[in-house]
Order: structure tokens, then C-alpha cells, then sequence
């Protein structure tokens, strides 16, 4: 049902009732200033501004998608396959990219897919520490040996789980609101540094997004 | 699943005559039949087929090679056709698909199980880059939506575009208990997209003049098991509608809708070798399309959808404002849709 919902873009107006988004880290990740703000609001309390809580259907809503050949007439006309597929987010201009599978459908739902890491990986909230209780979804993807985590969480979501993206955006907010320091996350999260490093170490996006962090504020690359 | 192939074994000779097709409403010229390609060798798509052959990996890797550069050393040539063929990257992208569908995966070792001989790998890519056989009947199968659709010589191969047309129909109110036709259904690509989608009670028809779409359309149908939601019906538009006239939900089409005039100048692929009575619309492209919308007033019950596909821009206006204008107490809410290029490429209405 994913994929209907993915079509549904093309015959709705974009929904006026999504709140602006919150800011979004430069793409060099070398500070955590925001270099682009998008309304006033900057408000991190609600939630529902985040787009990874969106659905297919609403998230598409925000995006122009292209096939990477539009030129020409098209339909009957042709036989190319042009099956690849490029979303681009409006409110943040990421862009997210499929081109591998042979059905354009396939490949939308990768593109999508991929542009929720995305997001979750460039968009950060800011968190206030002296009121942070870390949210569920980043309780989910921590090690159950976590002294914070309750056992009505639930088993441990691992990376390639579509849940992951929400947990690793949460986590990617505290490791900011941190500078970069994974002994300090460690300890908010009720963890061990060298957990909290596996856990990092796991999915090769979350490496890097840490790492280029750490690179900025002069901090040696978690290995 | 029970596998009932409709590839009768033909003669490697063309038949002497072809086939005669009940004539369509408006038929297409005489020149259209006496252009289509002779019908080849009727096969088993190709990854349906089964393992029954081996190479030695360094041997694929050597077809790989080989086909790699016959596609770079051909897409100068193709390129300076400017018909709109494949450039050199679309063609290496086809040669993984070929290799992904003659192969099984993942294969380990040194010697490759094939689908297909290896002697008949090089023959089929030659047949791509040297006579710009299109892909999908290459390997007999067509990726749309989230199908795979059997295809062959004589029916066309459905295109992405055409795949919107299956979710215009989900976004209508109770679509699922209805009864739909996809008019001129070809491999029957949109119907089997509809028929997934319905409840215990819709249905579609998929009707279509040529005896080989009925047949391709067939195994697809019965390939993804819907023999209860998808009854085909050969015969031109309405006429195997009859019974159920002033009943339907809903209907669709992707009917021909080229102008004459174009069919010359189309891309190789297509117009050397997709089936000439899929694509030619008459003088302005319209004849069918016109005939379409004539036909809907009575075909439908009121409240019942109509999406039929167009050449874009230019002619979904037109036949928008045609409707509008000519049959304007039949039908409301006349539309055109984009496409995902942002071409008007639908023309959607309500019979009233």
C-alpha cells in the first residue's frame, strides 16, 4: 500500500497543515549553527514537525520527484526504461536518488527510503540537556544492557530496520547537543562509551555523520 | 502456481498470411498491418526459463566484456539517429537486467547456471545493438509497477507512464467493489494492476481486438492468479461490452494515440518493432481517443470514472475541451493530469 501512496503526490495539492520544519545542518557538518532557518517558528517541542514521522504519502507531498530524463514526448513515443528516480525534499533541498531497479515504482520507494536517512541524518532538532529524557524510538535501537532503557521497550531495532531512521535521528540530536562527545551521550543514555561506539559503529551513515562531527570539533574519528 | 504457457511452438518462418483481425471501430490504414514485423519464434519468457545451462564464470565475464563494448562502439551511431534511442549507460544498465534475468543469484563458484545457452546471450545482445530490438522482448517480460509482465513481439510493451493510470483508479470512492474495463488492454498490464487492487465484488474487463494481446494477456493474468477479477474479451472498444453497458464503475485505456504522420520518425525500438496497431491514432492521433469518450457516455452508470491515456499535452486539451464542449450534459469534472515529466499526459472525467 507504500507505493499507492507514493503516486498520490501527483493528485493532491501539498498539505498547508504541516508545521515549518526545524533547521537543518549544513551539509559540510562543521557547525551546528543553523545555516538555514525556515520560518520563525523554531519551536523544538512539537513533534509533528518532524518529516520522518510523516507517511509516504505525506512526505512525498513535500517533494518535486523527476525521472532524470523528462525531455522528449514520452509515453507511447518511447522505450527507454527510464526508470530512475530523484525526489527532491523542498523544505530542505535534499535530494534523494534511485536508479537501480527496473521498475520506476521500485525505485521510488527506494528514493523515499533513502530520503528518510537523509533527513534523519541532516535535519537536527536542538535539545534542551538539563530537560532531555531520550524519546522511545532512540531507546528502541540502543543495546538492551542500557540502564535507562525499560524492558517494555521492547527487542533492540537494528539498521536495517525502517525504524531505525527515527532512533538515529534522536541519537544524531544528543551527540550534537554534545559536541560530538560519545562518553557523554554514553552516559545520558545509560550506556558504556565503548556500547554507545558499536552501536555508532553499526550502520556506516550514523559513522559518518558522527565522525564528521567529531572531525569538526578537532576530536580524533570513532574507529 | 500452474504455469500454462500460451507460446504455441511456430514455424521459424513466418506465416504467409497474417492473421485476420476483426476490424476495429475505426480501423487502422491497410499500411499498418502490411508494416508489422514478421512474428518471431514464440518463447518462454526468459526468466521463467529453467536452469538448464552452465558457463564457466570467466566465460560469462567474457560475454559481459564483449557486449559492454559492442553497446560503447554502437551508441555514436544510435546517438546520431536522434530517434531518442539508448545512450551507452542505458544499454550497460540493460546488459545487467539480461544477465540478472538469464542467471540465478547469488551464484558462487566457477561455473555459472544460465537460463539460456551462452551462444544465445550474444545472439540476443547483438539482436539489441545491431537491429535496436527493444530489451523487454529481448527477455520477454516487462518490470511495471510492482509486476512482471510477460511480453513478446505483437503486443506493446507497457510503459511507466501508464502506471498512474492504476492509482487513479484506487483514489476512486469505493473503487473496489466496481466493475472496470481497460479498453485495448495490450498485456493486460493495467487491468492486472486494477484487478489487485479489488474487493470480493469488482471486477474487470480487458478487452483487445489483436489475438496476441488476448493471448499475452491471458498469461498474465493467470500468472498472478486473478482468473476471478480480470476476464479478457477479444474485440475492438466497446463491442465485447455489450452486456454490461451502463454498468461500469469505470473505464481506462491507453489506446493508440500517435499521429499518423509520426509513426515514421518514432525511436527505433518502438517503431521497428512495437506493433504499429498500438500506437497510430489516426491523422491527428484522436480517432480512438474520440471514439473513447463517445462511447463512455453509454458505457458508464452515472457517477462512473473514465482516465484515458493521450500523446500529452496538446491532445489531452484538446479532447478535454472537446468533451467539455460536445458532450458537456454526459460528463463532468473533465481534467487533464501530469505525468511525472509534468506533461498532460491523462484526460479524466465523471459521467454525470
Amino acid at each position: 500500500m507504500a507505493a499507492r501512496a507514493l503516486f498520490r503526490w501527483a493528485l493532491l495539492p501539498s498539505p498547508k497543515r504541516l508545521a515549518p520544519p526545524l533547521l537543518r545542518t549544513p551539509r559540510s557538518r562543521l557547525t551546528l549553527a543553523p545555516i538555514e532557518a525556515f520560518s520563525s517558528s523554531t519551536s523544538t517541542t512539537n513533534s509533528a514537525t518532524n518529516y520522518l514521522r510523516l507517511t509516504d504519502e505525506e512526505l512525498m507531498a513535500l517533494c518535486d520527484i523527476d525521472t532524470f530524463k523528462a525531455s522528449g514526448p514520452g509515453g507511447q513515443h518511447r522505450n527507454k526504461r527510464e526508470s530512475a528516480v530523484r525526489l527532491k525534499h523542498r523544505p530542505t533541498g535534499i535530494v534523494a536518488q534511485a536508479a537501480e531497479d527496473r521498475s520506476q515504482h521500485k525505485n521510488r520507494a527506494s528514493a523515499l527510503a533513502r530520503l528518510r536517512k537523509l533527513l534523519a541524518l541532516e535535519v537536527r532538532k536542538v535539545i534542551d540537556l538539563n530537560d532531555y529524557t531520550p524519546p522511545t524510538e532512540l531507546l528502541q535501537i540502543l543495546p538492551a544492557k542500557s540502564t535507562i532503557r525499560g524492558s517494555d521497550v521492547g527487542p533492540q531495532i537494528g539498521p536495517n530496520n525502517p525504524k531505525f531512521a527515527l532512533g538515529m535521528q534522536a541519537l544524531l540530536d544528543l551527540i550534537y547537543a554534545v559536541e560530538g562527545s560519545v562518553s557523554e551521550a554514553a552516559k545520558i543514555l545509560g550506556l558504556s562509551t565503548g556500547a554507545l561506539s558499536r552501536l555508532i559503529l553499526s550502520d556506516d551513515s550514523l559513522r559518518m555523520s558522527v565522525n564528521g562531527l567529531r572531525t569538526s570539533k578537532g576530536m580524533r574519528p570513532l574507529k | 502456481m500452474i504455469l500454462r504457457l500460451p507460446f504455441a511452438i511456430r514455424s521459424a518462418l513466418p506465416s504467409p498470411s497474417l492473421p485476420l483481425h476483426r476490424r476495429p471501430i475505426r480501423s487502422p490504414p491497410a499500411s499498418a498491418l502490411s508494416s508489422l514485423p514478421p512474428r518471431p519464434r514464440q518463447e518462454i519468457p526468459l526468466f521463467l526459463r529453467p536452469l538448464a545451462h552452465s558457463a564457466a564464470r570467466s566465460d560469462l565475464d567474457a560475454f559481459r566484456r564483449w557486449a559492454k563494448s559492442l553497446a560503447l562502439t554502437a551508441a555514436p551511431g544510435i546517438a546520431a539517429a536522434a530517434d531518442g534511442g539508448p545512450d551507452a549507460d542505458h544499454l550497460i544498465r540493460e546488459l545487467s537486467w539480461l544477465v540478472q534475468d538469464a542467471t540465478s543469484e547469488p551464484e558462487v563458484g566457477d561455473e555459472v547456471r544460465l537460463r539460456v545457452g551462452l551462444e544465445e546471450l550474444y545472439r540476443l545482445w547483438r539482436e539489441r545493438i545491431e537491429k535496436r530490438r527493444p530489451f523487454q522482448y529481448l527477455v520477454g517480460c516487462e518490470h511495471w509497477r510492482d509486476l512482471v509482465l510477460v511480453v513478446r513481439e505483437g503486443v506493446l510493451i507497457p510503459r511507466p507512464e501508464t502506471e498512474l493510470l492504476v492509482d487513479m483508479v484506487a483514489e476512486v470512492e469505493g473503487f473496489q467493489e466496481g466493475l472496470w474495463a481497460d479498453m485495448g488492454t495490450g498485456s493486460g498490464a493495467i487491468a492486472v494492476g486494477i484487478g489487485r487492487l479489488l474487493g470480493v465484488r469488482g471486477k474487470v474487463f480487458a478487452t483487445d481486438l489483436s489475438p496476441d494481446a488476448v493471448e499475452v494477456a491471458r498469461f498474465n493474468v493467470e500468472r498472478y492468479g486473478l482468473k476471478d477479477k480480470v476476464e479478457i474479451r477479444e474485440g475492438p472498444w466497446f463491442e465485447p461490452l455489450q452486456d454490461v453497458k451502463g454498468k461500469l464503475a469505470g473505464l481506462v485505456s491507453n489506446p493508440p494515440y500517435i499521429p499518423s504522420s509520426h509513426i515514421s520518425g518514432l525511436q527505433a525500438e518502438v517503431g521497428w518493432h512495437e506493433p504499429r496497431l498500438a500506437l497510430d491514432g489516426g491523422k491527428d492521433g484522436t480517432d480512438y481517443l474520440l471514439h473513447l469518450c463517445e462511447g463512455s457516455a453509454s458505457a458508464l452508470k452515472p457517477g462512473g470514472f473514465f482516465a484515458f491515456e493521450t500523446n500529452g499535452d496538446k491532445q489531452s486539451e484538446f479532447i478535454a475541451d472537446f468533451i467539455s464542449t460536445m458532450w458537456g450534459n454526459f460528463f463532468e469534472n473533465v481534467e487533464t493530469v501530469l505525468d511525472f515529466a509534468g506533461i498532460k499526459r491523462f484526460v479524466t472525467g465523471v459521467r454525470r
